[in-house]
């Protein structure tokens, strides 16, 4: 039970990151460059993972996936998917080009999720460091 | 002694059995995994989903306060069954009535849960929910109120909790997550603030 609940919430978290993304305009997070195509996987995703969940086997049992197991459980879940979309997203670079910015024109080490908006998560972290080896020569 | 208001529950659970299709909705409804996965995917979805920084930010330490009111409230769930448990459940209840309309409905509807009754867990965690997140965003906040209604009544009709259960997870709930957002977490500044700086620096806020 606590394996089919990691994975429900893994890919239904990767659903609602992707289809969050088109609102929050965090483009180094799309896995696809045309928004209906993200609409559609997310929705699949979501869908998917609790059709999934509810049909394969009766979930109004007597379990030993207590609360906060389950709490654990979703905190680890909706992390490990944000670091698999990140590493994807970084890999399939759908809507940034990670080359096109110069860290060392930056003025700020972008950090967070604000700096998802135009690079990807690795593109982020590269050019962070690359700004830093810069700022000490 | 049965509870205040246990007639309601062999009302309630007279329906069991009854419409095959409500009977469907209503376990999918009481299910420990349906709603309160929904509900934290709403809360991920509120914490990503603003694009302009500051708005997200507000709406990021709201549902900040909001895991920490859900967490606490667990914790006052386990305080109050620790020191006064009152009643058993309603299938488990000596009056007759009570306890073989409640049995059925359980069986039928849900599970046989065996940890104490008063107050309904799952209501306190889906109100303390649903006010954190009804503090940081209106809208969003009474969509996680009628989900909170839809699982609580879900429940009550499965004969697991008594209306008072009920009633006193909504209140427990409410009032811990109004304590939580309104007085605790400003008071403790700046770690909810620190916080926030060690979510960014993992590219998580």
């Amino acid at each position: 039970m606590a394996l089919d609940y990691f994975v429900l919430v893994f890919l239904a978290s990767m659903g609602v990151y992707q289809i969050v993304s088109i609102f929050a305009k965090l483009d180094g997070i799309c896995l696809f460059k045309q928004q209906w195509l993200q609409y559609i996987f997310g929705l699949l995703a979501l869908v998917g993972a609790f059709g999934w969940f509810f049909t394969s086997k009766e979930r109004n049992v007597q379990h030993t996936v207590e609360g906060s197991q389950q709490l654990g459980l979703f905190l680890g879940a909706i992390v490990a998917s944000w670091v698999v979309t990140n590493i994807l997203a970084s890999i399939i670079q759908a809507k940034v080009d990670t080359r096109a910015v110069d860290p060392g024109e930056e003025k700020y080490y972008k950090l967070g999720i604000e700096s998802l908006k135009t690079n990807t998560l690795i593109g982020s972290i590269m050019n962070n460091i690359r700004k830093a080896r810069k700022d000490k020569v | 002694m049965p509870p205040p208001l246990s007639g309601w529950t062999i009302w309630i659970t007279g329906f069991v059995g009854k419409a095959p299709a409500l009977d469907e909705f209503m376990s999918f409804l009481a299910s420990d995994f349906f709603i309160p996965v929904l509900i934290c995917l709403i809360m991920l979805t509120l914490w990503l989903s603003q694009s302009d920084r500051f708005k997200r930010e507000k709406i990021q330490r709201a549902v900040m306060n909001t895991s920490v009111a859900i967490g606490i409230s667990t914790l006052g769930v386990h305080i109050v069954n620790a020191f006064w448990d009152p009643w058993p459940r309603p299938f488990l209840v000596d009056d007759p009535a009570i306890r073989e309309s409640a049995r059925h409905a359980a069986q039928t509807v849900f599970y046989y849960a065996h940890d104490p009754s008063f107050p309904s867990n799952a209501t306190t965690i889906a109100f303390a929910a649903a006010t954190g997140i009804f503090l940081g965003n209106r809208k969003v906040g009474i969509i996680v109120y009628v989900l909170a209604i839809g699982w609580a009544m879900a429940r009550f009709y499965a004969g697991i909790h008594f209306f008072v259960d009920i009633l006193a997870g909504v209140a427990l709930g409410v009032s811990i997550a109004l304590f939580i957002c309104k007085v605790f977490m400003p008071r403790v500044e700046p770690f909810p603030s620190w916080a926030m700086n060690l979510f960014r620096f993992l590219y998580l806020a």
